[in-house]
């Protein structure tokens, strides 16, 4: 299929030919690319200046960095809920192809966990009792079954934030969009809840970008670790390639030999940028 | 709904101690029953009213007057409402318009309507009707105003265009701001609907109570007085059990 670039800012010039991989592994054609993205909130001096990433079919990129540094910025950009300042956005797949999860969990208050989830369905034509049937499997493959008669406010943080993970998940996203998703989850739920994620985003290679405060999580999923400077202007100040073959298992990716190495310089990029602030913590 | 059973029953009780203190006081002698008649005489009052079945006529003219008023008000202050926080044009006329309406007090209007429209129905509704839009509209702009802006971005991020907003997120946050003032706009349907009548008129409850007044008959005032909470009390019970029904989401 060949990639459709959509374009959600100013139009880039030139366009990355698609290659598919003809083994089928590793990533593919890419799927979103951001060039040069600066992103301001009114007058402000720009959260962003200068943020280039690519994210490729099958391909997981984690985006680390300073509390307040703009990682959610990059997401709405990419999304389209905000538009940038300065330099591109382009997508290669249509903006209903992406699914957006949010860092708080709010879901609609007056639409029941079963509502919530089929909405996005509903609003992409299914009908209502397909779009209530599927929410429900998506419910119950998140731990939740039964639960979908309730109100979000019956519901704890925890089964909320995964309501919102499957409302995003049943629409089948290419691209997929999180930050901070497992923040509010505790130990044992956030285990097989993020394992879950990863088998399928490995089995549907999805291409996903994950914001995420957790150095050890963002190694074990993601393909590339992005390592966002502290802001105002903040830019993508390192790269880090995670190698370790798929399809990965949590437990195992955390013992594998690259893991550990990676995980000190990373911490110790981190640590010298966080310094940066003075004290900020 | 134990509690509230208690605090129904304490409630009941209080007000059956009030009336019996007042009765014995009135007896007793201890109060003037010319100004303050007793319960008693009160309560024979209200048969007479009733048992002559002249007093529908009069319940009939003040319900319809109210009743217009408040679906009146609802639908132009919704309309208003939303109207102005969709085109900031229309917000600027209608705002300084709505404040300086919701600064007085609008029951001053009354003798206004009754010269543009007359000492029937009309006037009545016309004066409910401000009152109860004025209120509506504040809720509805403000509603919409203060919409969770979170909530916005959800939707849009799954694929929601202008009218799966309005319809999943403006309209259900709008009303339960609305909700929250239905109570008060019943109430001021019946102020408008009654105070109409009291300014000038040849039916209502209203119209009776100027005309209680006038002859100085403490018992039928009151008796009037008594007619109007009590369908007011029974309106509120139906406005609340709408409110549970439209906000069931919050009160699961
Ligand atoms: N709507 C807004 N208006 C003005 N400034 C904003 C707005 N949203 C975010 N900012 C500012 O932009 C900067 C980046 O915010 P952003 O939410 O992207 O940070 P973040 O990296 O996601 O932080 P965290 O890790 O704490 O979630 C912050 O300094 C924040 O104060
Ligand atoms: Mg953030």
């Amino acid at each position: 299929m060949e990639p459709r670039p959509r374009d959600l800012g100013t139009r880039s010039e030139i366009l990355v030919p698609y290659e598919a991989d003809p083994s089928g592994a590793g990533p593919g054609g890419p799927v979103v690319r951001v060039r040069d993205l600066r992103m301001r909130y009114g007058d402000a001096d720009p959260v962003l200046d200068g943020v280039s990433l690519d994210v490729a079919e099958g391909q997981v990129v984690s985006l680390i960095g300073p509390s307040g540094s703009g990682k959610s910025t990059v997401l709405r950009a990419i999304s389209g809920l905000h538009p940038p300042d300065g330099g591109t956005v382009d997508l290669f797949v249509e903006p209903r192809e992406m699914g957006f999860l949010f860092q708080d969990d709010a879901l609609l208050p007056w639409r029941t966990a079963r509502q919530n989830v089929a909405l996005g369905l509903r609003l992409r034509g299914s009908a209502r009792t397909e779009a209530e049937r599927e929410a429900d499997r998506w419910l119950a493959r998140l731990g939740l079954a039964g639960l979908g008669p309730r109100y979000p406010r019956q519901l704890s943080g925890g089964q909320r934030k995964r309501v919102a993970l499957a409302q995003v998940l049943a629409l089948r996203p290419k691209l997929l969009l999180m930050d901070e998703p497992f923040a509010s989850l505790d130990a044992i739920v956030r285990h097989h809840v993020t394992q879950d994620l990863l088998n399928w985003v490995e089995s549907e290679r999805i291409a996903v970008l994950l914001v995420t405060h957790d150095l050890e999580e963002a190694q074990a999923l993601s393909d590339v670790v992005c390592l966002l400077s502290r802001g105002p202007r903040a830019r993508i100040s390192n790269r880090y390639a995670v190698e370790i073959p798929r399809p990965r298992n949590l437990i195992d990716a955390r013992g594998h030999p690259a893991f550990a190495p990676l995980l000190q310089r990373i911490w110790h990029d981190l640590s010298d940028e966080v310094d940066q602030l003075g004290g900020a913590i | 709904m134990r509690a509230f059973k208690k605090a129904w029953v304490r409630q009941s009780l209080a007000l059956l101690l009030l009336v019996a203190l007042w009765e014995a006081c009135s007896r007793a002698g201890l109060i003037d029953p010319f100004y303050a008649p007793p319960p008693s005489v009160v309560a024979a009052t209200l048969y007479e009213l009733f048992a002559g079945g002249s007093i529908w006529e009069h319940i009939a003219a003040t319900f319809s007057a109210a009743l217009l008023g408040l679906v009146g008000g609802l639908l132009l202050g919704a309309l208003l409402g939303f109207g102005a926080a969709m085109a900031p044009l229309l917000a600027d006329v209608l705002e300084p318009v709505m404040i300086l309406l919701n600064a007085i007090p609008r029951v001053i209007l009354a003798p206004l309507f009754i010269i543009w429209f007359g000492i029937d129905l009309g006037s009545k509704v016309a004066l409910s009707l401000v009152l109860v839009a004025v209120l509506v509209f504040f809720s509805v702009y403000g509603g919409i105003r203060e919409v969770d802006v979170r909530l916005v971005e959800r939707v849009r991020t799954l694929g929601g265009g202008r009218g799966a907003l309005l319809r999943e997120v403006y309209v259900p946050s709008v009303t339960a701001w609305v909700m929250g003032s239905l109570k008060v706009a019943v109430g001021f349907a019946f102020t408008g609907a009654v105070v109409g009548e009291f300014v000038a008129s040849s039916r209502g409850l209203g119209y009776l109570l100027s005309f209680a007044q006038s002859t100085y008959n403490a018992a039928q005032t009151l008796a009037l007085i008594f007619i109007i909470m009590g369908f007011v009390l029974v309106l509120f019970a139906l406005a609340g059990r709408l409110e549970r029904r439209l906000l069931r989401w919050r009160y699961a």
